[in-house]
């Protein structure tokens, strides 16, 4: 019946202080938010990673690239390509017996940001789980062939978002191979197909056929030469035998347009290990490319990532800390504005045990409740950020995960909350309230 | 009502220190004997020292010396809890300002001292309700202190003792700044309390109490008992 009365006070008490209860919450919740998203981000990174590397066991890329570059250039489509090499490359590649399937790919145009990737049919056919949309003459299993020369593929988030639907076109703003040209022409794209969510970073991405890559680059430096508008649908004919600069290199695009097949790097299938290990040896020290082992490539980003996790969680910790400490600030301020009310409590008999539970149970609700609230808050949060913070880092974010941090974080805020708690609770018992009242 | 017994005031003085340093004597070496159902009227100027007389006389503060006897229990020298229990049991107050708990409502506040002590009565709604109505403030059970006037907030202090019903009370001009009807119900309420016998320790200087005779009078801008 007492007791039952002290809980029936906490409660109104904290209804009566709803605003500045409400606040606490939503600030632990924040400093929680930033705690769930690190743990999540960084899953989302890593469940990314591990599978792309199954994929494409090694890359080669142009020669000074670095592993972390061919990875994050490729596989998650953040870094710059380093350069640039010949398509030759790619098809040497294939007829080593070693290798069981090589996947060019050319960095080139982009689209509101996102990089648009030149690939060949067979990538889309190795990366995709089907197609949400299609067009009616293109071919599913060999989505680049002729008809679909400016055929795009767009990954289903891209398409989400930017409300991408078949048949319908868009203007990459250009960047030549590996580099910006900003003096080239935009380049019209039509929406050939649309992934279905494969939950990677080709969620995000828009992929073209390679040889429309190449195609940019004649084109691009036809307008800009000709300074004309007549020729937007005769890739085809490229007769004349003009001059062309790609890179500071001139070539002849009449006679030799071999010369302009390049290429930013090359995902490779190898049939054992053991291949990869020698292939990326040969690669590596040919003068010409660079190649990484993906797998190795991933585990030392893992690290680094892990390294920076914890960094992160420490930094959240430091954020949850001083969360804690502003609540209690504030709380205990507006304990020293209640002294009043508490002294008037123990005038009227209320004893010094009751009146002191009443501040610990208070400050313990909002301790609980906030550390409560905070993670599932937290999350959804998240959740409700996914989205944007999806398509701000490429990552498919599982915002529903739990880490260990973040746990630990949750542990520590309770056990700080109970102290402070405790401590408030001391601090009213030893305060002579009833003098304070007896001042004025 | 629990029957009460006699209050023995002896020999008690209050000083406080100036900031100077120095030290105000607020009342000096008092002694006298107050019966059951008995009325002790403070009197004096404002800072007189009648809110410091009364804290002292309930325990709430403590005296330089002397002691006050409630039967055979010294309050001076009770602890902390022993202090705090006595007073739920046997002292009812109504002080002149702020006298309810904001976030309760009126009449959570009117039961929430036996409440908090866990002495409540099995229909104690119905006798909260009941001395609400005393004071006119029913209708105003449900609503929150914030919500009333300062005559409306003492009628609610009013009716809390009424419904403790204890043995002593102390009001501490109980109705200064208040309007004439709400001055009057908070008078009829101590009033009818005494005339049940309980003892009323009142300070106070607003002429609506003119006409209650105290047993005692203690002057305190003279010190003067009679
Ligand atoms: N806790 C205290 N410390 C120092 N001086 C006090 C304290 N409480 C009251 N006083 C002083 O004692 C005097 C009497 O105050 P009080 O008892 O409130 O008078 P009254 O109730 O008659 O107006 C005043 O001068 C006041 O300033
Ligand atoms: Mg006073």
């Amino acid at each position: 019946m007492k007791y039952a009365f002290i809980l029936k006070a906490v409660l109104h008490s904290i209804s009566h202080r709803k605003f500045s209860v409400f606040t606490s919450i939503f600030a632990i919740s924040a400093a929680f938010a930033f705690l769930a998203a690190t743990g999540c981000i960084s899953f989302g990174l890593a469940s990314t990673a591990v599978n792309s590397s199954l994929a494409f066991p090694l890359i080669v890329g142009p020669a000074g690239a670095s592993d972390t570059t061919l990875v994050m250039s490729t596989l998650f489509n953040t870094d710059k390509p380093a350069g640039t090499l010949d398509y030759e490359f790619a098809e040497k590649l294939e007829k080593d017996e070693r290798v069981s399937a090589v996947f060019p790919i050319a960095r080139s145009d982009s689209y509101m940001g996102i990089p648009i990737t030149g690939v060949e049919s067979a990538y889309i056919n190795e990366i995709s789980r089907g197609f949400s949309e299609i067009g009616e003459d293109i071919e599913a299993h060999d989505i680049f062939s002729e008809n679909g020369r400016k055929c795009a593929v767009i990954g289903a988030k891209t398409a989400a978002r930017y409300e991408m639907k078949v048949g319908g076109t868009f203007f990459g703003s250009h960047g030549s191979v590996g580099d910006e040209d900003s003096e080239l022409h935009d380049f019209e794209y039509i929406v050939c197909a649309v992934m279905k969510a494969v939950n990677g970073p080709e969620d995000f991405a828009i992929f073209t056929n390679l040889k429309s890559v190449w195609e940019i680059h004649r084109h691009g430096h036809h307008h800009h030469h000709e300074e004309a508008e007549e020729d937007e649908e005769d890739g085809d004919h490229h007769e004349a035998a003009e001059m062309h600069c790609v890179h500071d290199m001139c070539v002849d695009i009449g006679n030799k347009h071999h010369a302009e097949r390049k290429i930013t790097a090359v995902l490779v299938k190898t049939k054992n290990p053991v291949f990869t290990a020698a292939l990326e040896r040969e690669y590596s020290e040919n003068g010409f490319t660079s190649a990484t082992d993906t797998g190795r490539t991933v585990r030392k980003l893992l690290t680094y990532m892990n390294k920076a996790e914890k960094a992160a969680g420490f930094f959240s910790y430091g954020t949850l800390f001083l969360v804690m400490i502003m609540v209690f600030v504030t709380i205990l301020t507006s304990i020293s504005e209640r002294k009043r009310e508490m002294a008037l409590m123990r005038t009227l008999g209320i004893g010094k045990l009751p009146v002191s539970l009443m501040i610990f149970l208070e400050l313990l609700f909002i301790s609980v409740f906030g550390t409560a609230v905070g993670t599932l808050g937290g999350h959804a949060l998240l959740a409700f950020c996914k989205p944007a913070i999806d398509f701000e880092l490429g990552i498919n974010l599982e915002p529903f995960f739990f880490t260990g941090i973040e746990i630990r974080g949750a542990a520590y805020t309770l056990l700080t909350g109970v102290t402070l708690s405790l401590a408030a609770m001391v601090k009213i018992y030893r305060m002579n309230l009833v003098e304070e009242i007896a001042k004025d | 009502m629990a029957p009460f017994e006699r209050i023995s005031v002896k020999n008690l003085t209050k000083s406080f220190e100036n900031a100077d340093g120095g030290k105000k004597t607020i009342f000096n070496n008092v002694t006298f004997e107050l019966n059951p159902g008995a009325v002790l009227r403070l009197s004096g100027a404002s800072g007189s020292g009648k809110t410091t007389f009364m804290n002292v006389m309930s325990g709430l503060i403590k005296p330089d010396s002397g002691s006050v006897f409630f039967g055979d229990t010294d309050i001076t020298s009770l602890s902390e809890g022993g202090k705090d229990r006595f007073r739920a049991e046997n002292i009812g107050y109504i002080f002149q300002t702020f006298n309810l708990l904001a976030p309760f409502s009126v009449i959570e506040n009117v039961y929430a001292p036996l409440a908090f002590a866990g002495k409540l009565p099995k229909n104690y709604k119905d006798k909260a309700l009941e001395s609400l109505n005393k004071v006119g403030m029913k209708e105003f059970a449900a609503k929150k202190p914030y919500h009333l006037s300062v005559g409306q907030k003492q009628r609610v202090a009013a009716a809390r003792v009424l419904f403790a019903d204890p043995p002593l009370v102390f009001a501490d001009e109980p109705t200064a700044s208040l309007d004439r009807n709400s001055s009057e119900l908070v008078k009829n309420t101590l009033l009818e309390l005494n005339r049940k016998g309980t003892t009323l320790v009142l300070s106070s200087h607003d002429p609506i109490f003119d006409d209650v005779k105290p047993d005692i009078d203690f002057d305190l801008e003279t010190g003067v008992l009679s």
